[in-house]
């Protein structure tokens, strides 16, 4: 298998041409499943000098954006990208071994955590593995976390900071939960990843306390103001989607997540229906009553929903157009097309009709689809599809 | 008639009388005199400033002023000014009144002109008004201070932040820098110590023994006596001012703790300087603010060491039943093992759902595995299935087949229930242990061989590397529950990467916003993992539960898989 450049400009020499060397090599071990040769590769380039960090973010992070790149493009399986990022997890884990971080400075104490639903672990592990390695003292507490869990940490731990990662826009509601957890106890949040927006506008709608798009800017934060908060100073100038979430959002936010599973199933049996018309002209029904919709068809349907959702709750219907958008970029065999994305969106305005911003984003989404069909780049919600997915 | 305001207050300068009949007004006009009987001081200049007239609070309120001089031999700067500056209203502050009740006191004054060439000015004694406003204020914000303070300090549990909370509120508000000792149990007396000047609260630790030179401060922390003066004034003594001298005026705060706790907050600087004049008199000792707040600061205090008492006592509990850690597989033909769990009540780690792996106690041994049930969810259950585990490990020392094992452990839960005079608590389980070799021989073909014993619990599955899922056909009744328990037991051969999946009905039976997750799920999501590592394997059946459940309730959700090593000898 070729090893994929990724997003890195080609560089043939110097240092970072080593670097983009380990990582092929690295992307050659995932991809064979081979967890001793990925880890042989990591130790390999610490003690060929290469520092901790270096290895973790640019040589396993980078790797793992390959993995979710093949899988976007159809070359890897779910299960492939999860078995890659099972060894990447035990890698990070020799790494600390091999390459301890020093004892903990003395800066704070930092909670480092998965928003709930947030399954993509590694990211938060990566960060919590780079903040220890800046004198902090860390907790991770993994992917997933449920906001009771976190509550119980804050008042069993008391650490001076939460950071929380995430990379998918539709769990903004559950990262309001998680800011609203630790505002009643006074502990600051960073939050990071793409699920927050390129500029992380949505992680101001939640109420974080600051933002940082990746570990390396996370940690510099972090060290420039231990105790938050961390968004510029900027009250006066609003920004476009980034107050916090209003009572109306929440409501038809909730509305959107009751009816997830009967939103679905009308859209999906509306596309299937069309599937069926345009594959064999007129059909009996009873042909195509029994068939259940694909599943990467209703789960591409529950993102739509979801992602609805959390473009309501942050009131920016620009998070609903990038996914909508991003549907069309990616090839899932069975999934959503770009005109029936379309289609679905039309479908949910009428099933949608007594929401009034819920409706007034699909009809801005469809008429921003029927515009353009030039897929954006979107790449943080393609991360996350990708992420839910696996 | 003397109407002045402060008859008695001794003047610079005799005032002229003002008498009727002297007054440059019409005759029969009474005006001099309903002018002398209002509230307002009144004046009136002339174009030059001159005052032509005055009545008798003027003169009571201004002693210097002089009708016929110009304005400024009143000696009142601001009035003054806004004479010849032709001004429309003025404030002005004076010094309390000679020999005269009260302290300083506010004017509130306004002009109107009532000729081309005379203004009259009107002047207002409002202290009265000026004062009430301050103290409402004043009692508005301390009520403010507090209602925040509470909030804050109520919000957090932990025992050291609530330490660092007390302090840090009660800077710059109640005092320049604010110590608070406390003592939680135990040998050490943790401290912070907030300073106006730094952001962060300092915070440490004292052994209880080095209090023996400040007895009045030992004795408030043991709760053996008041926070008095005294223990302030040995408070300079102790390690805790960061190398600063904490300088006179320490004010020693008791603070209620009710019993869980005993602690002193410590006050530098005269809080009086700081604090507003509250409705307790200075002379009363310590201001009424500062004694609201020790009160709340108490309560969080109490609240966040009990907290501390109990979470450790849960945290000891939780660890000593949560699932142990999974053997590493050391290569070979050792099994590898994975395992989830997802507790039902999601602050807690453990709960009714058990599984474990045992290694060989000695040489010869196997390695033993189980994944059980017990009735219930919470921490009653976990306690339970800590039982069922101890008992386990007992009885796997006389006996190592499974189905034998489950017939002693029935009888065991039995016997248990009947001494402590309980009802039967019962568990399902799937117990089995593990011997090298596809064939059930002595291995050398790289795959294993599981014997399974179950008591009423859903079958294990078998996904082999190609995606092939078996159901084992292996049952039994509940185990605990019935003294005619009976037990079946049967063989599975794993090839090179094959993996047992041992799961709790949590998963089958969760439910989604679409129903049931059922078997039949679960058996096509594990034949997409054919050959995954056990781990991962694991780890995503709970992930594609939570998915199905979308935030819904759950029981507890446990699974543990059990891999032959693939041929090179590694786990999958």
């Amino acid at each position: 298998m070729t090893p994929v450049a990724g997003h890195e400009p080609a560089v043939t020499s110097g240092p970072d041409a080593d670097v983009a060397r380990t990582r092929g090599a690295y992307l050659e071990r995932l991809a064979a499943a081979d967890e001793p040769g990925a880890v042989a590769v990591a130790i390999g380039a610490l003690d060929a000098g290469v520092d901790a960090v270096t290895v973790l973010l640019d040589v396993v992070a980078g790797a793992q954006r390959d993995v979710g790149d093949r899988w976007a493009a159809g070359q890897w399986t779910v299960v492939q990208e999860h078995v890659a990022t099972h060894i990447s997890e035990r890698v990070v884990a020799a790494v600390a071994r091999h390459a301890p971080a020093p004892a903990p400075s003395g800066i704070g104490t930092v909670a480092v955590a998965c928003l709930d639903g947030e399954w993509h672990g590694l990211p938060a592990r990566l960060l919590a593995e780079v903040l220890s390695r800046h004198g902090w003292d860390v907790r991770f507490l993994g992917a997933s976390v449920p906001a009771a869990q976190l509550a119980g940490h804050l008042h069993e731990e008391g650490p001076d900071v939460v950071a929380v990662s995430s990379s998918l826009p539709s769990r903004l509601p559950a990262a309001r939960r998680m800011v609203e957890v630790c505002r009643a106890t006074g502990t600051p949040v960073l939050a990071g990843g793409p699920a927050f927006g390129e500029d992380g506008r949505w992680a101001r709608a939640v109420g974080a306390d600051g933002w940082a798009p990746d570990a390396r800017s996370a940690a510099a934060l972090l060290a420039s103001s231990p105790q938050g908060s961390w968004f510029p100073d900027d009250a006066g100038r609003p920004i476009a989607g980034a107050h916090p979430a209003d009572d109306a959002a929440r409501e038809e936010q909730a509305v959107l997540h009751a009816r997830r599973a009967e939103l679905v199933a009308a859209v999906a049996a509306r596309l299937c229906d069309a599937r069926a018309d345009g594959a064999r002209g007129p059909v009996d029904p009873a042909d195509t009553a029994d068939t259940a919709p694909p599943e990467e068809l209703t789960d591409d349907l529950g993102h739509l929903v979801d992602f609805l959702g959390a473009a309501v709750f942050v009131d920016d219907a620009g998070l609903l157009d990038a996914f909508v958008r991003w549907v069309g970029s990616v090839s899932i065999p069975r999934g959503l097309t770009p005109a029936e994305a379309r289609e679905a969106l039309t479908h949910l305005a009428g099933l949608l009709r007594d929401s009034p911003r819920t409706a007034r984003f699909l009809h801005a989404a469809r008429t921003a689809t029927a515009a353009t069909d030039v897929p954006a780049a979107a790449g943080a919600v393609g991360a996350a599809r990708g992420g839910s997915r696996t | 008639m003397d109407t002045r305001l402060s008859p008695s207050a001794p003047r610079r300068s005799p005032p002229p009388p003002v008498e009727p009949d002297e007054a440059p007004v019409g005759p029969g006009e009474p005006w001099e005199s309903v002018l002398a009987g209002v509230r307002e001081a009144v004046l009136i200049c002339d174009a030059a400033g001159v005052v032509t007239r005055a009545n008798a609070p003027a003169h009571a309120m201004l002693p210097d002023l002089v009708v016929g001089e110009l304005v400024d031999v009143a000696r009142c700067r601001p009035l003054t000014d806004a004479v010849h500056a032709g001004d429309a209203e003025l404030t002005v502050d004076l010094p309390p009144a000679p020999g005269a009740p009260g302290g300083a006191r506010r004017v509130s004054g306004w002009s109107r002109r009532i000729a081309d060439d005379a203004v009259c000015w009107y002047l207002l004694d409002v202290s009265d008004e000026h004062r009430r406003a301050d103290s409402l204020l004043a009692a508005q914000d301390r009520a403010q201070f507090l209602s925040e303070a509470g909030r804050a300090l109520h919000g957090v549990l932990h025992l050291d932040r609530t330490v660092r909370t007390v302090v840090a509120l009660a800077v710059p508000r109640l005092a320049t820098a604010a110590l608070v000792l406390v003592n939680a149990g135990g040998d050490t007396v943790r401290w912070a110590r907030a300073d106006a000047d730094r952001p962060r609260p300092e915070t440490g630790e004292l052994p209880l023994a080095a209090l023996r030179a400040t007895p009045h401060v030992r004795a408030a922390l043991l709760g053996d006596g008041p926070a008095d003066p005294w223990a302030a004034i040995e408070l300079g003594a102790l390690d805790v001012w960061g190398g600063a001298d904490p300088g006179v005026g320490l004010l020693a705060v008791p603070v209620p703790v009710n019993g869980v706790a005993h602690a002193v907050l410590v006050l530098a600087a005269d809080p009086a300087d700081v604090v507003d004049a509250g409705p307790a008199p200075r002379d009363a000792g310590i201001p009424a603010l500062v004694t609201e707040y020790a009160s709340r600061a108490g309560t969080a205090l109490a609240a966040a060491a009990l907290f501390r008492e109990q979470s450790h006592l849960g945290g000891v509990l939780q660890q000593s039943l949560a699932p142990p850690p999974l053997p590493r597989g050391s290569g070979g033909t050792e099994p590898c093992f994975g395992a989830a769990y997802r507790p039902a009540r999601e602050g807690l780690r453990v709960g009714g759902d058990f599984y474990e792996v045992l290694p060989p106690a000695t040489p010869d041994a196997t390695t033993s595995f189980l994944l059980g049930d017990v009735c219930g969810k919470g921490i009653e259950a976990a306690v339970l299935s800590g039982r069922v585990r101890q008992s386990l490990h007992a009885l796997r020392l006389v006996e190592r087949r499974p189905r034998a094992l489950l017939d002693l452990l029935n009888t065991a839960l039995l016997d248990a229930a009947a001494a402590y005079g309980e009802a039967p608590r019962f568990a399902t389980m799937v117990l089995g242990d593990v011997v090298p070799g596809g064939d059930g021989g002595d291995g050398g073909d790289g795959g294993l061989t599981l014997r399974l014993a179950t008591g009423g619990h859903p079958p294990p599955l078998v996904v082999r590397t190609d995606g092939t899922v078996d159901v084992v056909d292996v049952t039994g009744t509940l185990v605990g529950a019935l003294r005619e328990a009976s037990f079946a037991e049967t063989r599975v051969a794993l090839g090179p990467g094959d993996t047992c999946v041992l799961y709790s009905d949590g998963l089958t039976e969760a439910r989604g916003p679409a129903g049931f997750y059922g078997e039949e799920r679960l058996q096509a999501a594990l034949g997409t993992c054919g050959g995954v590592p056990a781990p991962v394997l694991c780890e995503r059946l709970v992930q594609l539960i939570s998915e199905w459940l979308d935030g819904g309730d759950h029981d507890d959700i446990a699974v543990l898989a059990v891999q032959a090593p693939t041929v090179e000898g590694t786990c999958a």
